[in-house]
C-alpha cells in the first residue's frame, strides 16, 4: 500500500512537470499572441490529464493545475475575439487537437467563450458540449471533464434574469442540460463499479467514493437554478433525479444522492413533494443505508419547523407526520432484516420530528413508541450499545421537549419501551428521569403517577433479574441518593392523598433489598414527619373521624417502614429514626405511641447495638430526646429514665460511664416542667459520676503510675454549677466548694499528669464563678458564698 | 504573462455548514438573497469583474462546503489562492469557535509561501437576525480574536439585506491584490523538453 502512494507521488509529480512544460510554452505563445501554438502547447498540457494512474484525489490536483491554465487561455480567446477573430471558427479549430480529451476540454473552454459572445444561443452550445462530452467513457477521466464543463456554463445557464435568458422557455435548457449532465455523471460513476477485478472492489470503492461529490455537485447547480421553482422541481427536477437514482440500482449512489437531495433543495420543497420522494425509498436496493438519509431528512424537516411557527401549516397542510410515519413503517416492513439500531435511529428520528411539529399530540408520540415496542418485542432485550444509546435517546426526547415527568407518564407506551432495555441502561434511563424532575422541580402530586414513576425507574429501586454485575460503590451511592432525594420531592397538599402516595412508595422501597433500604427509608420517614406535622397543626380545627390519614395511622406505617431497617441491619440508624418518631408523637401527645417508638429504641440498644462506640452515641441520643419529651406520665417516664440511667453505668469505657450519668442528671430537672424537679436524684446522678470518675484515677494510678486527667472532676463541677444556679436545694456550696478543693488538690498532687487541655477548662470555670460573683443580683447573691 | 495571471484573484470562502458563504458570494455576485438552506456540494466559483485604479480584475470567488461529508475530493483548489474569507454566524458560538480550525486548516493545505502575512478576512454574518437580539458573538469579541491573528480585516455582515456585502468584498478584493503570488517558476529544461513525455502517458487512446 505504502509503495503504491509512493508510485503515485512520483506519478503526480511527473504529471505536474509535464504540464508545467507545456504551460511555460503556451504562456509564451498566448503573450506573443500565436494562436496556433497557443493552442498545440494547451492540449499537449491537457495532454496529463490523460493519465490512469492516479487515485481521485490526486488526479485531481493535476486538474486544478490544468484548470487554472485555461483560465488565461479563456482570457486569451476572449481578447482574440475582440482582436476580430470569430468565435465560431475558433469552435471550430480547436477540435482539430489530436486527442479527443484535450479536445473537449478546449471545446469547453472556448464554448465559455462562445457563450458569453452571444452569437449562438447558450441552450444550442451547451446541448453540442454535454453531447461532445459522451466522447469520454473512462469514467474518472470523464467524470473530471464533465465537472469542467458543469464549473465554466455554472454562469452562463439560461436561468431566469441570466443575461443568457432567451425568449421561449430557457429555464427548461438550463435544467435540461444540467440533468442531462448529471445523467452522463452518475452512469460514468456508477459503471466504476463494475470494472476490474472482484479483488480491487474496496480499493474501487475508496475511489468512488471520493469522486462522488463531483456527481452531487450536479444536484447543488440545479438547486441554485433561479427558474427552478416549486412547479418545475415537483414536475421534472426531482422525478427526474429519482428515474436516475432508482434505476441505476447501485447502493453508493443511490444513498449517497438521496442524502444530496435531501440537503440541496429548500425544506418546503421536500414538504410539497413528500410523497414522491419517500415513494423512492422502498425501490432502494436493500443494503442501502435509508435509516440514516430518512433520518437526515427528518432532522431537516425539525430544525425547520423549530425555525418558526409560521411554517407549521405547511405541515399540517402536507399532513407530514402521517407521510412520514407510513414510509417508515414500510421501510421496516420491506427491509426484514434491518438491524435493531436502524429501526430505533427510525422512530427516534420521527418521535423528534412530532415534538417538533405537533407538540400537543401526544397521541402520535404514544403511536411511535408503540410502533417501536412492536418492532422489538420478539428482539430480546437489547445487546448492542449503539441500540441502547438510540433508545435512551427516543425516551429522553419527550423529558427533555415537555420538562415534565407528568406528560411522558401519560404515555402508555412508555414504560413498554423501557422493558427492552437492559438492567444497565434501565437504571441509566431512570437516572435521566429522576434528573429531568430534578431539573424541572416536577410536582409529582398523585399515588397513581408515583405507581408508574416507580414502575419506571424500578432499575434503581430493586435488584433486577441479571444483576449480576458488582456496581461502583459510588455510583451506587449517587444513584441511590438520587432516590432519596426524588423521594423527598413527593407532594400532595391532600393528606389523604399524600398518605397514598407513602403508602406506594412504601411498597416499593421495601422491595430495594439491604443495601437502598438505608438510603431510601430515612427520606421516606422524613416526608412522612412532615404530613404528621401538617396534620397536627390541623387536627385542632378539623376533627374528621373517618380520616385515614391521621398522625396514628402513619405513625403505625413509620414503625413497619423502620422495622425493615432491622433486615439490613442498620440499627444506628434505626435508633435515630425511632427516636425522630418519638419526638414527633410527643408532638402530637400520643404517649402510648411515643413509648412504644422509645422501646422499639431500647430494644435495639439492648440487642443489635454492642460497639461500644455506637454506644456512646445511642445513650446521648437516647437521654437528649428523652430529656425533652413532655408526653409521658410519671409511670413510663420513670421507667424510661431508669433504664436510661441503668444503660449509662454499664458503658465499657469508665469515662463514658461517667459522662452519660452525669447527662442522666438531666433527665430529673427540666425547667419548664414543673412535675420534673427531682433535686434528690440529679445530686445521686452527679454523685455517681463523681464516684465513676474517682475510679478512673485510681485506675489510672493502679495502671499507669500516675493520676488521669482531672477532666471528668471538671465537667462535674460545671453540671454542679449549673443545677446549683438553677436552685436546686440539694446542691450546696459545700459540695461546690470541696469539688473546687478536690480539682485544685488534684492538679497540684505529685502523681499529678500535665494537662493543658483542663488546665485552662478549669481556670474558665473559676473565671465564670468569679463573673457570676460580679454580676450582682440573685444570681450574685447566690454565687456570693463560694470561696476561690 | 504575469499581467494575465495578475487579472485574475482567486478567493476561498470557508466556513461551518449554514453560516451563509454561498449567500454572500450570490449576493455580491448576483444581488439575490433567498432564505431557503441549501447546502453546497464541493467546491465551485462564481466570477465577478472588480474595477482598481483603472484595470479591471476578475474576481474568481470560490464557495465551499460546509459539511465535511460533502468535500470528498479535498480541498486541491485551495491551491493560488490570493485571500481566504473566514465566514461565521453571529448568532452560532460553535461557527465562530471553528474559525480557527478553518484558517489553520487553510494554512496547512494550502501552504502559502508567507503564512504570517497571508490575507484573511472575516465576515461575522446573519446580524439581521431578530434585530441583532439573537447574537452571541459580540463585535467586540471577533475583533479581538481578529486582532489576535494578525489584525485580520473583520465586516458585521447581513447576506440577506445586502448590508456590508459590498464593502467587505472590495476589502477581499484590496487584500487579495496585495497578496504577491508565488509564481511557480518554471523553466524548461532545455535540452529535453519532451522526450519522456510520450512514455508516461497510458490508458486508452481518449
Amino acid at each position: 500500500m505504502h509503495a503504491v502512494t509512493e508510485d503515485e507521488e512520483k506519478w503526480l509529480a511527473a504529471g505536474i512537470t509535464g504540464l508545467q512544460q507545456n504551460a511555460f510554452y503556451m504562456h509564451r505563445a498566448l503573450d506573443s499572441n500565436n494562436l496556433k501554438d497557443a493552442l498545440k502547447y494547451s492540449a499537449q498540457m491537457l495532454s496529463e490529464l490523460r493519465t490512469s494512474r492516479l487515485s481521485p484525489q490526486k488526479y485531481y490536483e493535476l486538474y486544478m493545475r490544468a484548470f487554472d491554465e485555461l483560465r488565461k487561455l479563456e482570457m486569451f480567446f476572449r481578447e482574440e475575439t475582440k482582436r476580430g477573430c470569430s468565435v465560431v471558427e475558433l469552435y471550430e479549430l480547436v477540435q482539430h487537437a489530436g486527442n479527443i480529451l484535450p479536445r473537449l476540454y478546449l471545446l469547453c473552454t472556448v464554448g465559455s467563450v462562445y457563450i458569453k459572445s452571444k452569437e449562438a444561443p447558450a441552450k444550442d452550445i451547451l446541448k453540442d458540449l454535454v453531447e461532445m462530452s459522451r466522447g469520454i467513457q473512462h469514467p474518472l477521466r470523464g467524470l473530471f471533464l464533465r465537472s469542467y464543463l458543469s464549473q465554466v456554463s455554472r454562469d452562463k445557464l439560461p436561468d431566469l434574469g441570466s443575461e443568457y435568458e432567451g425568449d421561449a422557455d430557457t429555464v427548461s435548457d438550463a435544467v435540461e442540460f444540467v440533468l442531462q449532465n448529471f445523467t452522463e455523471m452518475n452512469k460514468l460513476w456508477v459503471r466504476m463499479q463494475h470494472q476490474g477485478p472482484a479483488r480491487e472492489k474496496e480499493k474501487r470503492e475508496k475511489e468512488r467514493s471520493e469522486l462522488r461529490d463531483l456527481v452531487g455537485k450536479n444536484l447543488h447547480v440545479l438547486s441554485q437554478i433561479e427558474g427552478v421553482d416549486l412547479d418545475m422541481y415537483r414536475e421534472t427536477v426531482l422525478p427526474r433525479i429519482l428515474e436516475q437514482v432508482v434505476n441505476c440500482k447501485d447502493e453508493i449512489a443511490q444513498g449517497y444522492l438521496m442524502d444530496c437531495i435531501i440537503q440541496v433543495f429548500p425544506d418546503e420543497y421536500h414538504l410539497q413533494t413528500l410523497e414522491t420522494l419517500l415513494g423512492a425509498f422502498p425501490q432502494l436496493q436493500p443494503s442501502v443505508d435509508i435509516k440514516m438519509v430518512l433520518s437526515r431528512l427528518m432532522e431537516r424537516l425539525s430544525n425547520y419547523a423549530a425555525s418558526s411557527a409560521d411554517v407549521l401549516p405547511e405541515f399540517f397542510q402536507v399532513e407530514a407526520f402521517a407521510k412520514l410515519s407510513s414510509a417508515i413503517s414500510k421501510v421496516i416492513e420491506a427491509q426484514d432484516d434491518m438491524p435493531v439500531f436502524g429501526v430505533v435511529t427510525l422512530y427516534s428520528s420521527l418521535l423528534t420530528f412530532t415534538l417538533q411539529v405537533h407538540p400537543d399530540r401526544l397521541d402520535y408520540v404514544d403511536q411511535i413508541l408503540g410502533a417501536c415496542v412492536k418492532k422489538l418485542s420478539g428482539k430480546g432485550k437489547l445487546e448492542d450499545n449503539k441500540s441502547r444509546k438510540q433508545i435512551v435517546a427516543l425516551l429522553s426526547a419527550p423529558l427533555e421537549k415537555y420538562n415534565d415527568i407528568d406528560t411522558a407518564l401519560k404515555l402508555s407506551n412508555y414504560p413498554n419501551v423501557m422493558e427492552y432495555l437492559d438492567d444497565g441502561t434501565k437504571k441509566e434511563m431512570a437516572s435521566v428521569i429522576i434528573q429531568s424532575i430534578m431539573k424541572n422541580k416536577s410536582l409529582i402530586s398523585t399515588s397513581e403517577k408515583v405507581e408508574a414513576l416507580f414502575e419506571l425507574i424500578k432499575g434503581l429501586i430493586k435488584d433486577l433479574e441479571e444483576n449480576l454485575l458488582e456496581l461502583d460503590e459510588e455510583d451506587f451511592h449517587e444513584e441511590q441518593n438520587s432516590v432519596a432525594r426524588l423521594i423527598q420531592m413527593l407532594h400532595n397538599d391532600d393528606p389523604e392523598e399524600m398518605l397514598k402516595i407513602i403508602t406506594t412508595v412504601k411498597k416499593h422501597i421495601l422491595t430495594g433489598g439491604a443495601k437502598r433500604l438505608p438510603f431510601t427509608v430515612p427520606p421516606l420517614i422524613f416526608n412522612s414527619l412532615k404530613l404528621i406535622r401538617r396534620l397536627q397543626n390541623q387536627e385542632e380545627t378539623v376533627a374528621d373521624e373517618d380520616a385515614s390519614a391521621t398522625p396514628r395511622k402513619i405513625f403505625q406505617l413509620l414503625n413497619q417502614i423502620i422495622e425493615a431497617l432491622s433486615s439490613v441491619p442498620k440499627p444506628e440508624l434505626a435508633l435515630r429514626l425511632y427516636l425522630q418518631c418519638a419526638e414527633a408523637a410527643d408532638d402530637c401527645d400520643l404517649e402510648p405511641v411515643a413509648y412504644e417508638f422509645f422501646t422499639q429504641a431500647y430494644l435495639l440498644y439492648e440487642e443489635e447495638i454492642s460497639d461500644s462506640k455506637s454506644q456512646v452515641t445511642a445513650m446521648h441520643l437516647i437521654i437528649g430526646t428523652l430529656q425533652r419529651m413532655h408526653v409521658f406520665g410519671v409511670e413510663n417516664r420513670d421507667t424510661l429514665t431508669h433504664k436510661a440511667t441503668g444503660y449509662s453505668a454499664k458503658l465499657l469505657k469508665k469515662p463514658d460511664q461517667c459522662r452519660a450519668v452525669y447527662a442522666c442528671s438531666h433527665l430529673f430537672w427540666v425547667d419548664d416542667q414543673d412535675s420534673i424537679k427531682d433535686g434528690e436524684r440529679v445530686l445521686l446522678c452527679l454523685k455517681r459520676a463523681l464516684r465513676i470518675a474517682n475510679a478512673v484515677q485510681q485506675m489510672a494510678n493502679a495502671t499507669r503510675g500516675s493520676s488521669g486527667s482531672v477532666l471528668l472532676f471538671i465537667e462535674i463541677l460545671n453540671k454542679y454549677l449549673y443545677f446549683f444556679e438553677k436552685g436546686v436545694t440539694q446542691i450546696t456550696v459545700a459540695s461546690v466548694q470541696s469539688l473546687i478543693e478536690l480539682i485544685t488538690n488534684e492538679m497540684q498532687g505529685e502523681n499529678s499528669t500535665s494537662d493543658p487541655t483542663a488546665d485552662a477548662f478549669f481556670a474558665s470555670t473559676l473565671r465564670f464563678i468569679q463573673f457570676q460573683k460580679d454580676k450582682g443580683g440573685a444570681v450574685g447573691e447566690r454565687y456570693e458564698a463560694i470561696k476561690l | 504573462m504575469a499581467s494575465r495571471r495578475r487579472m485574475l484573484l482567486k478567493v476561498i470562502i470557508l466556513g461551518d455548514s449554514g453560516v451563509g458563504k454561498t449567500s454572500l458570494m450570490n449576493q455580491y455576485v448576483n444581488r439575490k438573497f433567498s432564505n431557503q438552506y441549501k447546502a453546497t456540494i464541493g467546491a465551485d466559483f462564481l466570477t465577478k469583474e472588480v474595477q482598481f485604479e483603472d484595470r479591471l480584475y476578475t474576481l474568481q470567488i470560490w464557495d465551499t462546503a460546509g459539511q465535511e461529508r460533502f468535500q470528498s475530493l479535498g480541498v486541491a483548489f485551495y491551491r493560488g489562492a490570493d485571500c481566504c474569507v473566514l465566514v461565521y454566524d453571529v448568532n452560532v458560538m460553535k461557527s465562530f469557535e471553528n474559525l480557527n480550525n478553518w484558517r489553520e486548516e487553510f494554512l496547512l493545505q494550502a501552504s502559502p509561501s508567507d503564512p504570517e502575512n497571508f490575507p484573511f478576512i472575516v465576515l461575522g454574518n446573519k446580524v439581521d437576525i431578530d434585530g441583532g437580539n439573537s447574537r452571541v458573538i459580540s463585535e467586540k469579541k471577533a475583533k479581538a480574536w481578529c486582532a489576535s491573528k494578525g489584525n485580520i480585516p473583520y465586516f458585521e455582515t447581513s447576506a440577506k439585506e445586502g448590508f456590508n456585502v459590498e464593502a467587505a468584498f472590495q476589502c477581499i478584493a484590496r487584500n487579495a491584490l496585495k497578496n504577491e503570488p508565488e509564481e511557480e517558476l518554471y523553466l524548461p529544461d532545455t535540452i529535453d523538453v519532451s522526450g519522456g513525455q510520450q512514455q508516461r502517458s497510458t490508458g486508452c487512446e481518449c
